[in-house]
């Protein structure tokens, strides 16, 4: 039987008595690029930390690879190839650059037995040099701007060798340069290939945004969800038309008005 | 290779690795003179002072591996000294093994003891940690005095046989421990390190516990080495201490204790691993020198809180840290260290001090 790449059945999380988010069901698909919207405080950020299982949901389950992977430590999930970035960046602030992306190059399923922290090293450098902040690998991470914090989680990310990457914001505080420039590289990320001594296998992901015209040019699927709940699921082109989806951004007042 | 080219390399690697870096040579030059110190004087209480100096090197230099590298700030770091000494002192005064048995005996029972008090410590962050951390000791005090009849009680037990018959041997056996466990520890938490990888985890680690686990790092492995390493040496300097003023008392489960190594750490940089060391070789034998010019203990007290008032007023950083920042300079362009008095790195050949806004050009 062939089990989806990442399955989600009936994922539910409270919040003492608010129910964040509630019974979500969804398949990700190995190759793929899905974009997660919603408004604030739909759960965005709320699902992707259960699936990574920085929260423990109420019930529900996640499965990847058939694999039953609910309630697993964070650092075993990934391990097993699941990784997130954070909306809020969390560096270590006062380890070089350099020394950030090590920390995840270190972990059990990038570094491989017996290999040597010279080789590691090099490894996190390569993927400093992916994300375009290769110059800056010497300097503490706290003198780093907040787009260049953004890529180095990135780097940090793409370091563990994922197979599922989960993008919290990732354009989140960019300017429409560096927007391009990194939409770029995640296409590049999906397509797989070899980059210096990170040969990765394509890479799906799931991309958590607010800013729908950039999210829409690099996705292929789209999953919206609202007050824990999911929308609608659909191609880019689908889901902007949705009338749900229109009234769950804009306000059911003001759709009136405009329509 | 003949000789002199063997000669000329080391050479060589001392000049790149030691005497290039002022930090370095001075504390070459430290060592040294704690081992010529018995050729310069054979005052018996000098050298006791001095070997109590280095095992509370090693007390302090564990718990700065432990609070201030990996962030597991421990305000009963006592209790694991403690155990190491009355586990030493109980096998050497009931069963009358050899130092040597005892110190390892008793350092990896304090190990383990680490490792059990790492069980709540995988729980609880911060304030919280610390809080229960505390009660350790005075949990362990309870125990001393409950099993008197082993323990000495609030007495203490005698009969524990010193470390050797003479107190120089003595002093250069806790010398060349001192240097080993301080050595290790600073290698252990070395961040350039090509061969040991840990020392970026455990400063991961402290820096942020979640993003290390977002990283792949099983922080709970890793927690339990930093315990089991930290009070491991602090288990040794425990046993080192019962073994040379040959009586241990429940004086060592004292919260007072507890925070010594933390004021020591403080004083002479936390986080730095040859931090606690300088503070302990500047703090402890000022004190026992009072004590020798005839100040009561209240007045050693208050000159030493006013000591660290002053010191923390105007090296908030601590000592270390202060006397390195004026006597090295970090290259901007390749962070490799030089020496004060050169203008250019010896590495890259960079401009080293740099106004403000000419390094931000760079």
């Amino acid at each position: 039987m062939n089990s989806p790449f990442l399955e989600v059945k009936r994922l539910t999380k409270d919040f003492g008595g608010i129910r964040a988010i509630n019974e979500v069901t969804f398949n990700i698909e190995k190759g793929e690029i899905v974009g997660l919207i919603g408004p604030n405080g739909a759960g965005k950020t709320t699902l992707v930390r259960l699936i990574t299982g920085i929260l423990k949901p109420t019930y529900g389950s996640v499965q990847f690879k058939g694999e039953e992977i609910t309630g697993w430590p964070t650092w075993k999930i990934v391990n097993k190839g699941i990784v997130c970035t954070f909306q809020v960046v969390k560096p270590f602030r006062h380890l070089p650059v350099i020394a950030n992306v090590m920390v995840s190059s270190l972990c059990p399923n990038a570094k491989k037995k017996g290999e040597w922290v010279k080789t590691v090293e090099l490894r996190a450098r390569d993927a400093l040099e992916f994300c375009g902040i290769a110059d800056l690998a010497l300097e503490l991470a706290s003198v780093l701007s907040h787009g260049e914090l953004k890529r180095l989680e990135i780097a940090r990310a793409i370091g563990t060798f994922p197979e599922l990457l989960l993008l919290d914001e990732p354009f989140g505080g960019l300017n429409p340069a560096e927007t391009t420039l990194l939409a770029n590289s995640l296409k590049r990320l999906n397509k797989g290939g070899r980059f210096g001594r990170l040969h990765s296998e394509e890479i799906t992901m799931v991309v958590v945004e607010h800013k729908l015209s950039d999210l829409m040019k690099i996705v292929n699927r789209v999953i919206v969800i609202d007050h824990g709940e999911i929308i609608t699921i659909g191609s880019p082109e689908e889901v902007v038309k949705d009338p749900r989806v229109i009234k769950a951004y804009v306000g059911r007042e003001v759709f009136k008005g405009v329509s | 290779m003949s000789t002199r080219a063997y000669v000329y390399s080391v050479y060589q690697w001392l000049n790149v690795k030691i005497f290039a870096i002022p930090g370095r040579v001075i504390a070459l030059l430290f060592f040294a003179f704690l081992f010529i110190v018995p050729f310069i004087t054979a005052n018996k209480y000098l050298i006791y002072t001095l070997s109590m100096t280095c095992i509370f090197a090693i007390f302090a230099t564990s718990w700065d591996f432990l609070s201030g590298y990996c962030g597991q700030i421990n305000l009963g770091h006592g209790v694991f000294f403690a155990v190491g000494g009355y586990i030493a002192s109980m096998l050497s005064a009931h069963f009358h093994l050899s130092p040597w048995l005892t110190i390892s005996i008793g350092s990896l029972i304090a190990a383990i003891a680490g490792l059990i008090v790492t069980l709540p410590a995988l729980r609880l962050r911060g304030f919280y940690l610390s809080l229960v951390t505390l009660s350790f000791p005075i949990i362990s005090h309870g125990i001393v005095l409950a099993f008197a009849d082993y323990t000495g009680g609030e007495v203490g037990l005698y009969g524990v046989s010193p470390l050797t018959t003479s107190g120089t041997t003595s002093y250069y056996i806790i010398v060349l421990i001192m240097l080993f466990s301080v050595f290790f520890m600073y290698k252990f938490t070395d961040l350039e390190s090509k061969f040991i990888r840990v020392g970026i985890i455990i400063y991961a680690i402290r820096e942020d516990e979640i993003t290390a686990r977002a990283s792949g790092i099983n922080t709970t492995r890793y927690k339990f080495l930093v315990f089991f390493i930290s009070s491991f040496f602090a288990g040794i300097a425990g046993a080192l201490y019962a073994h040379t003023i040959t009586v241990v008392g429940p004086s060592t489960l004292e919260v007072m204790f507890s925070f010594q190594p933390i004021l020591w750490t403080i004083f002479g940089s936390i986080g730095t691993i040859y931090g606690p060391v300088a503070g302990v070789f500047l703090l402890y034998p000022f004190m026992e020198f009072l004590q020798i010019w005839g100040a009561t203990e209240h007045i050693r007290y208050i000159i030493f809180a006013l000591m660290l008032i002053c010191f923390m007023l105007f090296m908030p950083e601590g000592v270390t840290i202060w006397v390195r920042d004026k006597i090295e300079v970090t290259c901007q362009r390749c962070k490799k260290i030089n020496i004060m008095t050169r203008s250019y790195c010896r590495i890259c050949n960079g401009p080293l001090h740099l106004r403000k806004e000419e390094s931000e050009d760079l």
